[in-house]
């Protein structure tokens, strides 16, 4: 029996087969590489390079010497950015908290979430702006509404995760709001707070980007003067955006917070009387097409039939997001240790948080016209852009997550420490972060269509220009099917052992 | 001083609905936008004087928010574009132009090369730009996009995305200069009055980028009253907007616009860019 045994060994398991989660995880990252890999071939990646040195001069010099003189009212525009940041994120919180107590029950409210989610910002301002024009309520409404998609849905993650004896505690029959008063916020309180922390950050960008569409926050003069070459202009506001992020820490400490929305309140100043007439008109006709509104069957195929063909356009938003997705994984593995404590000295650390810093608050939109005049036009200037933002986000946040551990090995080299002792710790949240990321990424390839990729969020912009309100609100329902869809298929992909390791307040 | 009225402004954008005897206007963004607050609220103040109402200038990004806030009642007055403005008439019944630059009545658009195409000015759009890649400026801009797509299409019998290898839109004539001088693309389409100015502030390296051809003229910049300012700001109030525009003749105001003094117009004018725009599916 024994000479048995030994004739027929257990067959050794292959490379990367096998169910521990190290190797799980491998086997997901490379899939994705390798699905990337295969697909990079249909991207349209050309690269053309002919004079771009000059204007690059231009913007670096712009970035060197920024002209503070030239900034019109940069004080206000710089306290609208945080008021509109902070009230939306509390307007989110209000509508959201709510929603997060009921994610788990509801299925419509897990899709209302979805839906809500899956517009850009900046599209809902666009929404917006039709009925309330450029205003405040228009800016609040744009962070509020998605964000409360988002912490519905992170709340209610957050809540499911706490332990659950307390709960379990509590004598029979009392109320779901004292159960969730008692037994659950205590426990959940730190984990929302920190949560609620990184999506302010968030809205700070989010505020900014709204000055795109005209609302007068810092994002204003920013594109304005990028667009118009003025870049010591520009340069001075990015600096100002840059010293706003880096400072956060400091006035954005919690005793502050009710001085804050006090003064930020006040900023925000009177509200436009909302004009009923216009809200009816835009609900009930300017989003519907004319034919549908008229009944007419024949009419709306031809409607139908004018709408640019679609498959292309989304064909290039899912490459553009997968593409973005593994870049974005790549670059944050590149990056993480550059900002970490357990790696370098204090001298490269700055530098390393410094160039985190640069790369996640600089608008993708001006990393993108960046690699559009070094490289031509074609997919790659987005694909860079959105990997090196996303990318230096994630590795913000598992840098974070790191100098959290303590490491347990002593008297282990560096490259020894991130091989064999932080990086099998961080990876699955990192990967855990890339799935949640990806639902962005994909969203922001909405706004790189000035590259003349020709994504799904190119048309909206077209159509938004034309005033077709009609064609873009059909675009913008088809883009959150599709959002929806890769939010479900990443969901069912995660890997379910990271919901556990991952800290949701990182998300 | 200057901080007081700025934030007056920003204050005064947010409460832009509330009171109702304000005469607002807004202009589309499509010249040097810098200290842009600052001089049209110039123009604010003059247009002050000679209506006897008080009279705000609104701030605007895009083109279409241009048309929004016109269409919405949130400026009454406004400075379009052509095609722009016959959105604007067209979502606004009774809404009339009331003026124009004394250069849009014959305004053009040039298109440039950039050197490596090898190039060179010439009568006609050479047949050798089939296949290069090209940009326009703002899709709904009548001197970035409409008229040149159209007068592409008469030389050509096609549309610019068979005629290029890959057509964009920069949204904005200085980007279109800059990207076509940095060889992003063979060719742009762009305002003639922006190249010039470009030009002549030595912001243009010209032996890199060049005027390959100029469009004939036609009719752009309007300025754009809606129908119902006489019943808001009394009896003749339209008169008197159309006199005070067309005797503005302070250099300083004027160069805001950028032009030398403004003209008579009127809706008629612009119905070739209407039928343009119709043909190619930008209105409907």
């Amino acid at each position: 029996m024994t000479l048995a045994d030994h004739r027929t060994p257990a067959p050794r398991p292959g490379w990367l087969a096998g169910q521990s989660t190290g190797v799980r995880l491998a086997r997901h990252t490379l899939t994705l590489v390798a699905l990337a890999v295969v697909l990079v071939p249909f991207a349209d990646l050309a690269v053309l390079t002919r004079d771009p040195w000059a204007e690059l001069a231009r913007m670096a010099k712009g970035l060197a010497w920024p002209a503070w003189g030239a900034m019109e009212s940069p004080l206000e525009a710089l306290g609208l950015t945080v008021a509109v940041a902070l009230w939306g994120t509390l307007g989110g919180i209000v509508l959201g908290f709510p929603l997060a107590l009921l994610f788990a029950r509801s299925r419509l409210i897990r899709a209302g979430c979805a839906f809500v989610r899956a517009i850009h910002e900046l599209f809902w301002a666009l929404l917006f702006l039709q009925v309330f024009g450029l205003s405040a309520a228009t800016a609040l409404m744009a962070l509020a509404i998605p964000y409360a998609g988002i912490f519905a849905k992170v709340f209610a993650e957050i809540l499911e995760q706490i332990p659950g004896a307390p709960r379990d505690a509590l004598p029979p029959g009392v109320s779901r709001l004292s159960r969730f008063v008692y037994a659950e916020l205590p426990l959940a309180w730190t984990r929302l707070a920190a949560y609620t922390r990184y999506r302010f950050e968030c809205a700070l960008r989010a505020s900014v980007l709204l000055g795109f569409v005209g609302l007068p926050t810092l994002g204003f003069q920013l594109e304005t003067a990028f667009r118009e070459g003025r870049y010591h202009e520009a340069g001075a506001l990015l600096w100002l955006f840059y010293l706003l992020i880096a400072s956060l820490p400091w006035w954005g400490h919690r005793r502050l917070m009710p001085l804050l929305v006090l003064g930020g309140a006040f900023l925000l100043g009177p509200w436009p009387a909302v004009d009923g007439g216009l809200l009816w008109r835009f609900v009930s006709q300017d989003i519907w097409p004319p034919a549908l509104l008229e009944g007419d069957w024949r009419g709306l195929i031809d409607w139908l039939a004018r709408i640019p063909d679609l498959a292309p356009a989304i064909g290039n938003t899912l490459l553009l997001g997968l593409l973005g997705s593994v870049g974005a994984l790549l670059v944050a593995l590149a990056l993480w240790p550059l900002a970490c404590r357990h790696f370098g000295n204090p001298v490269t650390r700055l530098v390393g948080r410094g160039l985190l810093l640069f790369l996640r608050s600089t608008p993708e939109l001006m990393l993108a016209f960046f690699f559009l005049l070094l490289l031509g036009p074609s997919l790659l200037p987005a694909w860079l852009a959105l990997a090196l933002h996303n990318g230096a986000l994630i590795a913000f946040l598992v840098a974070r997550h790191a100098d959290a551990i303590t490491p347990g090995m002593p008297g282990v080299n560096a490259p020894g420490r991130l091989a064999y002792e932080l990086l099998p710790r961080l990876y699955p949240g990192m990967l855990a972060l890339l799935y949640y990321r990806a639902e962005v990424i994909l969203r922001e390839t909405a706004i790189l269509g000035m590259l003349g990729v020709a994504t799904l969020g190119y048309y909206i912009d077209a159509n938004f220009e034309y005033l077709l309100f009609d064609v873009a609100f059909f675009l913008l329902l088809v883009t959150a099917a599709l959002n929806i869809a890769v939010d479900a298929l990443s969901r069912r992909l995660r890997p379910r052992e990271t919901a556990i390791i991952d800290d949701p307040c990182q998300r | 001083m200057r901080w007081l009225a700025a934030s007056t402004v920003v204050l005064t954008l947010f409460a832009q609905s509330v009171a109702a005897d304000t005469f607002r206007f807004t202009a589309i963004p499509d010249e040097d936008q810098s200290r842009l607050v600052e001089r049209f609220s110039k123009v604010a103040d003059y247009l002050e004087e000679r209506l006897d109402v008080e009279v705000e200038y609104v701030p605007v990004k895009s083109y279409g928010a241009t048309v929004t806030a016109f269409r919405n009642d949130q400026v009454q007055l406004a400075w379009f574009g052509g095609l722009s403005g016959v959105q604007a008439r067209r979502l606004v019944p009774g809404s009339v132009a009331v003026a124009q630059g004394s250069e849009d009545a014959a305004f053009k658009s040039y298109f440039i090369a950039h050197r490596s195409t090898g190039l060179e000015q010439a009568e006609a759009l050479p047949a050798a730009i089939e296949g290069m890649s090209l940009t326009f400026g703002s899709r709904t801009s009548t001197s970035g996009r409409l008229m040149p797509e159209h007068f592409l299409r008469q030389r050509f019998g096609q549309a610019p995305d068979t005629l290029f290898s890959r057509v964009g839109f920069s949204g904005d004539h200085s980007r279109t200069i800059a990207l076509v001088e940095a060889g992003t693309w063979d060719l742009g389409a762009v305002n003639f009055s922006v190249w010039e100015a470009a030009v002549e502030d030595g912001r243009v390296d010209t032996d890199k980028v060049e005027v390959i051809w100029a469009t004939p003229p036609y009719p752009d910049y309007n300025w754009t009253l809606r129908g119902d300012v006489d019943e808001r700001f009394g009896e003749g109030f339209s008169d008197q907007v159309r006199t005070a525009l067309l005797e503005m003749d302070d250099p300083e105001l004027l160069a805001s616009f950028p032009r030398e003094g403004f003209i008579p117009a009127d809706n008629a004018l612009y119905v070739p860019i209407e039928g343009i725009a119709e043909e190619l599916g930008l209105l409907r």
